[in-house]
């Protein structure tokens, strides 16, 4: 189904007790707009809006929805109440805040906390091959301890990118978007079907078939693409490209004289195609990336994998 | 609601005692209070006392006879409470506001709630283990999770007594919210501050609290913790409540009057683990359950947030 882009509400526009002050961001699910409450405290909406579903036009207020996806719009709108359920009880320094959830033009909003400072995304574009390992290890390491909550809840990211990772004016990083978290919901819908980030997501996130695979280590791969963008200054080679034939030059490799050897065998370890050789909790991922004496302990092959290797040697 | 509640409170070596503590409870609900004002500040105890009256007697004001939402009587009363430390030291024109750590549980209908900032503790033990516990707003707490150390570093460990969330500080305090916890006769909630469980070993508390007579186990602890502390004991309170009710028992009792509300909005959940296993034609929404929804998550963001 050809995607139109849908025309975000006009500055000035009075939503709720909010007033919109611009758009942020569109994606395929949902726009996010700059907003003034009541006392005029900046605070980011989120406007679920799916544009396969909803169409708005210029001059318009109300999404045009065609009769036969009303049920599937209203049943996205269940996979948005379930991250703004998610994000409710997370309350953490790393992790946005949601503050308030409201229907209104026939569609509902989240109200976040708006973050002054800039994505890593745009930090990573303005220190092009800059980036120095301590910066590293104390946004990631901080990063994660809102992740680890995160997956205490039971739930996955499933989206982290360096656009998806906030620095805050005062260096603290915060976790934002988690749109792809309901995607564990909608695989029997078509209409919404997922877009992950090619280069972030994790091999097993392009097997829609077995979501049983998707766990902590897949957001911890993301982590470890993140890393390496931050070092490369561009997205790794996406996952699926590398099932197919594996470009991805190891960060070891790359980067010896740049970073430390402990920090670059971390980044290789997150980015692991088979999953179960990555880090399999944060817990463990923390720890690698806050302990700088310590080796990564050696991943635990699997008896394919331990074999491979043991041919790949004999072949050498 | 029936059940054994003990509490004692001792300045240890210490000149005073910046600790403070009360219980209190209507017909049927019952408040239990910990606060610990913090001695490197001006005017701890004030920040203490503050904190633990300021509470109470909300909930006098509030149970009647029991909390309508005892999440947000918690939220409430421990960010009030903040305010007014705050106002306190405005008023005096103190250079620095006192501070206290805070631990808050209410407990009705044989379930607990509760909230804590900084590093007084809740225990709740079951059969002489360890159920369920806080978990400490301090510094070396964080280190021991981002690994760098392990809990038995942690005992001498320098910056043990520092925390980064309080009532009556500069930055606002981070308050960590407790699942809903139903009781069972027999079960033990311990409520201390770190005098009493920084000398002592979290098996220690639970197998001594765990015994039964808390009219014997709380001075026994107390005793040990005291030694242990030697010259240099601190400060020393604990709140101790054994539960004689059951959960099961209530809720069997009560289910057709009483919680109705609440088990409407739990067949409302199960439309959705439905969803999850995928039926082909896509469950519709109505507006009634869009309206739930968002107030459930209105209600869970009040709840949750500072």
């Amino acid at each position: 189904m050809p995607s139109q882009a849908n025309v975000p509400l006009p500055p000035g526009y009075r939503l709720d007790e909010y007033r919109i002050e611009r758009q942020l961001s569109l994606g395929g699910f949902s726009i996010v707009y700059l907003a003034f409450d009541r006392e005029d405290s900046p605070v980011a909406i989120k406007e679920y809006l799916p544009n396969s579903l909803a169409l708005r036009t210029e001059g318009d207020e109300l999404p045009s929805i065609a009769e036969e996806n009303v049920t599937a719009f209203r049943y996205g709108m269940k996979c948005f109440f379930e991250e703004g359920r998610a994000l409710a009880k997370l309350s953490h320094p790393n992790v946005v805040r949601v503050l308030n959830f409201f229907r209104a033009n026939e569609t509902v909003y989240m109200v976040m906390q708006y973050e002054r400072g800039r994505t890593l995304q745009e930090h990573i574009q303005k220190h092009k091959g800059e980036i120095r390992e301590s910066f590293i290890r104390a946004i990631f390491g901080r990063l994660l301890n809102g992740l680890r909550e995160v997956h205490a809840h039971k739930l996955l990211h499933l989206d982290i990118k360096p656009s998806n990772i906030y620095l805050r004016s005062d260096g603290q990083p915060v976790l934002l978007d988690f749109g792809a978290a309901r995607q564990t919901l909608s695989t029997d819908t078509p209409l919404l079907k997922p877009m992950y980030t090619p280069g972030f997501a994790a091999p097993e996130q392009y097997n829609t078939a077995r979501r049983e695979l998707l766990g902590p280590w897949t957001d911890i791969y993301s982590i470890g693409a993140s890393i390496y963008a931050c070092m490369a200054a561009s997205a790794p080679q996406a996952a699926n490209q590398r099932i197919q034939r594996d470009q991805l030059a190891p960060a070891l490799k790359r980067w010896p004289d740049r970073y430390s050897k402990q920090l670059l065998e971390t980044v290789d370890w997150c980015m692991r195609l088979n999953y179960l050789e990555r880090p399999q909790s944060v817990f463990a991922l923390q720890k690698a990336l806050t302990d700088k004496q310590r080796n990564v302990p050696k991943p635990v092959t699997s008896f394919l994998g331990g074999l491979r290797k043991r041919v790949q040697s004999l072949i050498k | 609601m029936k059940f054994t509640i003990y509490q004692e409170s001792r300045p240890g070596k210490r000149p005073t005692n910046e600790d403070r503590i009360a219980y209190c409870y209507s017909r049927d609900a019952l408040l239990m209070v910990v606060a610990d004002g913090m001695g490197g500040h001006l005017h701890g105890e004030v920040a203490a006392q503050i904190a633990v009256q300021y509470i109470t007697e909300a909930f006098q004001r509030e149970a009647h006879p029991n909390l309508k939402d005892p999440f947000l009587f918690l939220s409430g009363g421990l960010a009030n409470a903040h305010h007014a430390i705050l106002d306190y030291a405005a008023d005096r024109f103190l250079p620095e506001a006192p501070r206290t750590t805070c631990i808050a549980c209410v407990v009705q209908d044989s379930i607990a709630y509760w909230a804590h900032a900084g590093d007084s503790r809740l225990y709740v033990i079951r059969g002489g283990r360890i159920l369920s516990k806080t978990r400490d707003h301090s510094r070396v707490q964080r280190m021991i999770e981002d690994g760098l150390i392990t809990s038995e570093d942690a005992v001498h460990h320098p910056a043990r007594n520092r925390i980064f969330s309080c009532l009556g500080g500069v930055n606002a305090p981070q308050i960590d919210f407790s699942k809903k916890t139903p009781l069972m006769t027999g079960d033990v909630m311990a409520l201390c501050t770190d005098g009493v469980w920084g000398p002592l070993s979290n098996e220690a508390i639970a197998r001594t609290m765990g015994g039964g007579n808390i009219m014997q186990a709380v001075p026994a602890l107390m005793n040990q913790a005291e030694a242990k502390g030697g010259a240099n004991a601190d400060n020393l309170s604990m709140i101790a409540l054994r539960w004689e009710d059951n959960y099961a028992e209530d809720t069997l009792g009560s289910v057709s009057t009483k919680t109705m509300p609440i088990d409407s909005f739990t067949t409302q959940m199960e439309a959705f683990a439905k969803a999850r296993k995928g039926a082909q034609p896509l469950p519709n929404l109505s507006d009634e359950e869009i309206e739930r929804a968002i107030q459930e998550i209105n209600s869970a963001i009040k709840k949750y947030s500072k």
